[in-house]
This record gives C-alpha cells, structure tokens and sequence, in this order.
C-alpha cells in the first residue's frame, strides 16, 4: 500500500485525466476535421463547375458583343454598351486603367478562355488591374482601330446564408451523439471503480447490476464471482482461525487445572505464564479473524470524554498510569467497542514499549475539510525504525531489534487496531515522536 | 462452618475431574453431573450452593438448564456459567436466563475460584432488592439507564456514557440495593474486581468518580448520598427493564 503523498511527481498535464474527456476531445477532433474536408471538398467543387460555367459563357458572349461592336458604327457604339453589360462585366470604349499588375489565375483564364473565342484582329490583351486580385481589364482594338476595354470582376457563386448553419447543426448533432456513446462506455467503468472501491475490508461489497451490453455484463459478472470468491477466502480463513482457537480452549483448560495440582511451584509458574501466552494467542488470533469482518457493532452515540477518562481509570485502577490530555466537548457517534478494543490495544502497546503514556485527544478535519477527530497515543520509549512502520500493521509482524518476542504480545495487537480502525471509517497512523517514542495516532470521521 | 458445596456440570470428563480435584484442594467440597439428567439428580440429593454450569453440554444445554432452575424452587441458587467464548451473544444469553456471573473458557482455575466466591458473598451478604430472575437487560434510575450487558451508562438523550470496570462494579451493587445504607466494609467487598485491589478509601474516590459520571454534585447529590459515619445509600428508584424501549 503506497501512502498517500508518496507518489512520484506528475509530469506537466497536457492530455486530459479521464477517459471521458480524452474520448470526447478525440472524437471532437476526429468530427471538425472531417467537417472541414467535406466543406473543403464541396466548396472546390463549386468553384471548378462555377468557373468553368462562366467561362463558357464568357467565351460566348464576348465574342458575340465584340463582333456586334465592331459591326456598329463608331458613333452608335455607346447606345450599345448597357444592352451589351452583364452583371460581372461591362464595356468601356477607351483604354482602361494603364497600370498593369503581373499576371495571375484569373488573368490567366480569362485570358486562355478568351483567346479561343476572339478574333485574332482584334489584338487581345488580359491584363491584371492591381489591387484586387479578381479584377482584370480586356484589351481589345476593333477594325477601325478604337479601343474596347471590358472591365471583369471573376465572381464565384455566393455561398447560401444557410449553409453555415446547416454544418454548426451537424457539428452539434455528432457531438450529442458521441458525449451518449462516451457515456454508455465510460458509466461501467465508474461503476466499477466505485463498487471496487465499496469493497472494503468487511467484504460487504455492492453487488453490480448484470445488465447492460454484453462487454459490461460479463464484467459485471465476473467482478461479482471475484467479489464472492475473495469473501469465501476470508470467511474461510476466519473459520479456520476459529476453529483452532475454539478447539484448543477445552485443552488450555484441562492443562490450566493441571498445572493448579503440580507440586514444583516454579515449573507450575512457568507452566502458568505459557499457557497464558496461548491463551492470549487463541484469543487475538480470534479477534483478528473476527476484525477481517469488520465491526459488526452499533453505531451509538457515545461521550468518548467520559470513555477516555474511563480508560484512564481502568489503567489506574490496574496499577498503570495513564494520562489524559485534551477534551472533545461534545459526544460523538461511533462503534463504541470496537473504538475501545483499538484505543485498549494502542494504550496496552504503549505500556509494554514505552513509559509516559498519553492520550491526546483534538479535533481533526479530514483532507476534505469534513469534521473529524484525532485520538493519539503517545509514549516515550524506542519507538519502531521508520522503515518497519506500516511493517509492524501486519499480522504476526515482530521488529526485531526493540520490540522482540521477550517482551510477551501476540503481534496481532496492532492488526487488529488497523482492521478494527478501518471498520469504524477510521484511520489509523504510526509516527516516531520527536525525542523518541512512538505516536499512534487514531483518525475517525465525526465531530 | 460445613464447606460451601459446589455442583459441577460439565460433559468433558477431565475438566470435571481437574475441577473438582482444584476446588477440594482450595476448601470446597465438590459434587460433578455431566449432563441435566445428572444435576437433576444431584440436587434432589445433596443442598448445593452454587452451580458452575457449562453453557455446551449435549442434550438440554446450559441456557435451557439454566431457565428452568430459575423457574422451579432453585430459583434463588447462585449459578456461575462457563461460555466457550467470550462473546456478547453468550453474555446476553447467559445473564438474560439468569446466570448470576459468567465466565469464558479457557479459564484461569484461580480467576473461577475467585468469581465463585464473590458469587457467594453476594448471594449471602445482602439478598438484593431485585429478585435475581428479573435479571434485566436495562436498570432505569433518574434520567439514565445503565445498560447491564455492554457495562455503560445510557443519558437521557441516547448518548453512550463508558464505565470503567469498578465504576460499573459499584453502580450495580448501588442498583441491586436501592435505598438502603451499605458501609464502606460492605461496598468494598460486592465492588471488589478480580484484577485490582480496593481499599476503604478507595470506596471513597470511586463514589466521587460515579458522582461525577452521573453529573451528580458531591453537595446536594440526586442519586447517591452520603450517610454520615455509616456509608452511601443509592435513593432513586430503580425499575427493570428486559429492552431498550
């Protein structure tokens, strides 16, 4: 188990987090670009067929306004020029702006497209009028040597206001579409996540729904049997557990009352202290198996100052001092017993290890800013090397050096602490204090 | 004095013979059943004064046996059960079908002759007020219940109060004799618990830590007070109840 903090830096985000957004941003992408190269494509072709088709015309109609201009006499020639006009292009009877642009497309194509149609004679001549790209002037000189200038501004066909519209429509429709078809995709993951995450170590997961499409059920499906299984494991190994320690009490008892008729005191009171330590043992290993399942207690609510000072007296009347400092106020709604077993077993540990015991109590919002509250258990003493700190939460874990078998204990104690801990929705920390000693440091939700 | 005369019952044969042979040895005389048929037997011939009863005997079992010593003439013979585990079910059951103290297995053999003769200093000393078969889940008083199974006290809003051990020790005898002067001789003795030795004065502090668990004032106390040269008295009434309610 990683502690939270420990993970390594991130590297600068660039890429959205979730697979919701990442889906989304590609399929956004995937949809403009093509968008675009259909516009693209359509917007190409109309220009070809529009050119080509005023093209055609121009060919036409020029040759045939030009023929009728030079069959006009000179001076009739200005009565001709509206009928001749069209919309992009109109007659001129002089020659036209003199400065000339270098050629481009349009002058270009005007001018291959007239130069089948016109008349040699007539000496044409494109030429680019600078400014506008689109704007060309025709040269032309008639029979009679009088200069005809046809003023052309290339049009392409306008773009119809809809059209626009038309593709955000579109644009918007596929992206509905794909935020649905995302979620459908991503809803089982998050479901998953979450009854994962449900499945905490009482094993009272959430059962998944097995419907859906067929990907979705058969991980359903499976996440449940692993889910049954995992609890079938767990309840089996609880019952091994206490099928041992049960089935050893009666012999425990039979050599307890053996051990009362023995006659050498001194072995009788090595016997004794044994057979102490295996019933300890049969009684932790019971208790842990049972914390696996979580506290199946209550939730009551309960004046923990008056259960911290009745700790207090309990440890005083036994002969051990305990000292008690902070206070919460108010009461608070918790797992009475399990908090009592978790806060006997710190208190008990902190005996055996240390000197100076204290129970500090304040509160303590969680990361999140929800009321909480802290109950630490302070000693003064070794403490256990930083490197066996989350060690020491496992079962049977023993550190070597300070905290060795000599010194009695099931080294279940602490397990079943965290287990218990994590039952009620609490936490529980190990730290070295400054100046030695351990700190246990129990986190639970409320306030 | 005629040693007290225990009966114990229990299927597994050694267990009899090793208990039997310890509580001799300790001053006790001792008859052993091995089944409900046999203590039936055993009581109609000899005057028993307590019964360490096994709660897992084959055939009729501790709780039924239990019961039905309660409901006949023996219904005030001090009984003592083992339980194979230490578990709250047992501990319910147990005290609910009248077992005056219970004990979980495996036991210390010194921690059961303690509890047995506490049982009958008990039974002797001073016959509670309360009979024992209305041995009840919850003991109202004032504005708190005591809750006899999970050992704390219940305030009038529902909010848990903890005990400590000799706290709790204390408030039962208390309950168990309402209105009646108990010396500091007699508190001591019925409060005595198996892992602490109290002294006289210590009545004294555990009064005040009770007082103190009860929000009640040394000066003008509700519940206990205080009788000059002769001891404490407990002057509220005190009503049994089987449930929560």
């Amino acid at each position: 188990m990683k502690a939270p903090g420990a993970a390594a830096p991130r590297p600068p985000r660039r890429w959205p987090g979730s697979l919701f957004a990442r889906l989304m941003l590609i399929l956004f992408i995937g949809i403009l670009a093509a968008q675009a190269m259909s516009y693209w494509l359509v917007m190409y072709e109309r220009g070809m067929v529009g050119r080509d088709l005023m093209f055609d015309n121009l060919e036409r109609d020029i040759s045939t306004s030009v023929a009728i201009l030079d069959r006009v006499p000179a001076h009739e020639r200005a009565r001709w020029l509206p009928l001749l006009d069209r919309s992009n292009y109109r007659y001129q009877l002089d020659t036209g702006i003199a400065e000339q642009a270098p050629a481009n497309d349009v002058s270009r194509s005007v001018g291959a497209a007239l130069g089948n149609a016109v008349e040699a004679r007539y000496q044409l001549a494109v030429r680019a009028v600078p400014g506008d790209p689109k704007h060309v002037q025709v040269h032309l000189v008639l029979s009679d040597g009088a200069p005809v200038t046809i003023d052309l501004h290339a049009t392409s066909m306008p773009v119809s206001d809809w059209l626009p519209v038309l593709l955000a429509l579109q644009l918007a429709l596929l992206a509905v579409c794909a935020y649905f078809a995302v979620r459908i995709a991503t809803q089982p993951l998050r479901q998953l996540a979450g009854a994962a995450d449900a499945l905490g170590p009482d094993l009272r997961g959430t059962v998944l729904s097995e419907a859906g499409p067929t990907e979705v059920a058969h991980a359903a499906t499976a996440f449940n049997a692993m889910q049954k299984r995992i609890a079938g494991y767990l309840s089996e190994r609880t019952q091994i557990l206490a099928a041992i320690s049960h089935d050893l009490q009666t012999p425990i008892t039979r050599m307890r009352l053996r051990t009362e008729l023995m006659e050498d005191e001194v072995q009788r009171g090595k016997m004794q202290h044994d057979l102490d330590d295996m019933v300890s043992l049969v009684r932790e290993a019971l208790a842990y198996a049972k914390s696996l399942h979580g506290a199946d207690e209550e939730a009551r609510r309960i004046d923990l100052d008056a259960l911290l000072d009745t700790l207090r007296c309990d440890y005083e009347d036994a002969g051990r001092a305990v000292r008690v400092t902070g206070r919460v106020g108010h009461a608070v709604v918790t797992q009475p017993l399990a908090l009592r077993r978790i806060l006997t077993n710190l208190v008990d540990n902190a005996l055996k290890f240390g000197h100076d015991v204290e129970l500090a109590v304040q509160e303590k919002p969680d990361a999140r800013g929800a009321p909480g509250l802290s109950i630490a258990v302070l000693d003064r003493g070794p403490g256990i090397p930083d490197a066996e700190l989350e060690a020491v939460l496992q079962p049977f874990y023993r550190v070597e050096n300070s905290r060795n078998r000599s010194t009695g204990g099931t080294g279940l104690g602490l397990a079943i602490s965290q287990q218990l801990a994590a039952a009620i929705g609490g936490q529980l920390r190990l730290a070295n204090r400054e100046g030695g000693g351990l700190a246990a440091t129990l986190l639970i939700p409320g306030g | 004095m005629q040693p007290d005369h225990i009966l114990i019952v229990d299927d597994d044969r050694e267990i009899r013979e090793l208990l039997g042979s310890y509580l001799e040895k300790n001053g006790l005389r001792v008859t052993k059943a091995e089944s409900g048929k046999h203590l039936r037997a055993a009581l109609d011939q000899v005057a028993i004064d307590l019964i360490v009863l096994d709660l897992m005997l084959p055939g009729e079992d501790g709780l039924t046996l239990c019961r039905d010593l309660r409901a006949g003439k023996f219904k005030n013979l001090p009984i003592l059960m083992l339980t194979a585990r230490n578990e709250e079910a047992d501990r319910i059951l147990g005290l609910e079908m009248g077992a005056d103290d219970y004990l979980a297995k495996p036991f210390a053999p010194r921690e059961l002759l303690a509890r047995i003769r506490s049982v009958l200093r008990r039974a002797r000393m001073l016959p509670p007020n309360l009979q024992v078969e209305e041995a009840a889940h919850l003991l109202s008083f004032g504005d708190w219940q005591l809750d006899t199974l999970g050992r704390h006290l219940v305030d009038a809003s529902g909010t848990l109060v903890p005990l400590s051990g000799a706290e709790y020790r204390l408030l039962r005898v208390f309950l168990d004799h309402p209105q009646r002067v108990l010396n500091r001789d007699q508190l001591l003795n019925l409060t005595q618990g198996r892992d602490a030795e109290l002294f006289e004065r210590s009545i004294d502090l555990l009064v005040s830590r009770l007082r103190q668990r009860l929000n009640d004032g040394a000066r003008e106390p509700r519940y206990i007070k205080t009788v000059r040269s002769e001891g404490y008295v407990f002057s509220a009434a005190v009503q049994a109840q089987r449930d929560a309610s």
